[in-house]
């Protein structure tokens, strides 16, 4: 049901196709005065039904159907869909899988964060550093489709391993951490240029700001909450990152100022990750084949997505397809907690706000 | 002829997006129209007002809910115009309408965009690549210009 007006004078609607949304959903902002004093974010325009389409499809098929889910953070899907079933039969992976897995995981998550700079500088209406975001971005989407065979949909993690088309030579990976350099360069220029710009930091200082009662209240998750001083990242779980060195930015003053700074941050740790992902690569196979489908009980996997925890379940039956395939996406959380972070501030600040949560509406719709 | 010109001038795209994946919108708005690529360089503009826009893209495979909001923008944009199926979903649906379990593939589909609206032009791909973007809307350009009205 739709909430009333109220006591606010006006109400504004926003979308379902609107230029101030990049996808379709629904805002509607409840204004006193220029003020913000209720908000509602109804989501249903993306759904495509994943869930029920997943009921009783081979195992393979849906992973196909995962990595879909969304366009930006797919290898995330597809790996957490992966893992179901690797924790639920005890298969163990080799190593230089683990370690692809994670270069691309991470050079996604990089594009992501860099897509959510591009985005939260368009809001505020600094058209340049924009597209520089979009410039910084482009030699990282070249190596994945040179390491992955496509730009978006890598479809790295199979069953057991990676897929052998993702396996690079020991060319392409010195290759690949020669073009690094210069890429990082450019994403640090960057980063310093937005945080010393006094007039995008007085528009995006104190503002929507969710402290961190509200956000473990809420179950804000991922960077946005990461920024509101709630240490939890599930990249720490995951045995493929034992590997590596490196760090969880945690932050506290939870305003949009933290949750861009925090994203900065975490870029630098992303590169880190990188380079010592492409310096240690082990040899050997990418792909153990000495596993059988069968039954497996329902199993519960989480991981880091870009924009937070993700969440994937599901059960075999005797013929090796889908049961009971359930999914939870981040921004479900984040979208529901920015509703109450943009009250008391004003209508642009609040469109703002609530883009900066970094909401992606096809996963969440899925 | 100074119609034929003047289109040719100042190309107005529209992107819809209907329900995919994000994969082809991203492509679309941060790679082709970013100054990697740069589809400014030919002339082609993007623009989110109907009545500016000569050439509509639409992504994925049109959700039921999506398809109302679809054919008002088709219809305020004025003539001549053009719309161009960006992506596999777009053409065939891709996964969401070709694989399903026990229930069947999913019934939130009204596409492909083809039983929707007239399409002029189909880029494939899943995403398709920002080069086939490009020259889909470089050779897309005479067209609209010889276009009668």
């Amino acid at each position: 049901m739709e909430k009333d007006r109220g006591e606010a004078d006006v109400e504004i609607p926003v979308g379902l196709v609107h230029p101030a949304l990049l996808e379709p959903y629904r805002p509607r902002f409840f204004l006193q005065d220029e003020v913000v004093t209720d908000c509602e974010i109804t989501l249903d325009a993306q759904h495509r039904g994943i869930e029920r389409m997943m009921e009783g499809i081979p195992v393979d098929k849906c992973n196909i159907i995962t990595e879909r889910i969304c366009g930006i953070c797919s290898c995330v899907h597809l790996w957490n869909s992966v893992r179901v079933v690797e924790k639920g039969l005890n298969i163990t992976i080799p190593e230089r899988a683990q370690y692809m897995r994670v270069i691309i995981n991470e050079l996604e998550r990089l594009t992501s964060h860099l897509i959510f700079f591009g985005h939260a500088l368009e809001i505020i209406g600094h058209e340049t550093l924009a597209m520089r975001a979009f410039i910084a971005r482009e030699p990282f989407m070249i190596l994945l489709g040179e390491l992955s065979g496509n730009r978006v949909h890598y479809a790295c993690p199979v069953i057991g391993g990676i897929r052998p088309r993702c396996n690079p030579t020991d060319d392409m990976c010195k290759k690949a951490l020669a073009q690094l350099g210069p890429a990082a360069d450019y994403v640090k220029d960057y980063a310093d240029r937005i945080l010393q710009d006094a007039m995008i930091m007085s528009r995006i200082e104190g503002v929507g700001v969710l402290t961190k009662e509200e956000a473990i209240k809420y179950h804000v998750v991922g960077p946005t909450a990461r920024s509101s001083g709630v240490a939890k990242d599930w990249r720490t779980d995951i045995p493929d990152y034992k590997h590596f060195d490196w760090d969880v930015i945690v932050l506290d003053d939870g305003d949009v100022k933290t949750r861009v700074v925090q994203r900065v941050l975490e870029t630098f740790e992303i590169i880190k990750i990188l380079k010592q992902g492409f310096e240690n690569i082990p040899a050997g196979e990418v792909r153990t084949k000495d596993w059988k489908l069968g039954t497996m009980p329902i199993t519960t996997c989480y991981h880091e997505a870009p924009r937070g925890e993700l969440y994937d379940s599901y059960g075999l039956d005797e013929k090796g397809n889908v049961r009971h395939y359930k999914n939870r996406t981040p921004t479900l959380t984040n979208l529901g907690a920015m509703e109450v972070a943009c009250l008391g501030e004003h209508l642009t600040d609040a469109v703002l706000t609530v883009a900066s949560c970094d909401p992606c509406l096809c996963c969440t719709n899925r | 002829m100074f119609k034929a010109i003047s289109r040719r001038n100042a190309v107005h795209v529209m992107l819809v997006y209907a329900g995919g994946c994000n994969g082809c919108d991203i492509e679309v708005v941060n790679c082709v129209l970013s100054p990697y690529y740069d589809i400014e360089q030919y002339k082609v503009m993007l623009t989110w007002n109907p009545r500016e826009a000569d050439i509509l893209l639409v992504t994925g495979p049109v959700l039921k809910r999506i398809e109302p909001a679809l054919k008002k923008i088709y219809d305020a944009i004025p003539d001549p115009k053009l719309v161009a199926a960006v992506g596999s979903c777009a053409i065939n649906g891709n996964v969401f309408s070709n694989l399903g379990g026990d229930l069947g593939p999913s019934e939130e589909i009204a596409g492909p965009l083809d039983k929707v609206l007239p399409v002029a032009a189909k880029i494939p791909g899943c995403p398709p690549r920002p080069e086939d973007i490009i020259s889909a809307a470089a050779s897309a350009i005479p067209i609209l210009a010889e276009m009668e009205v």
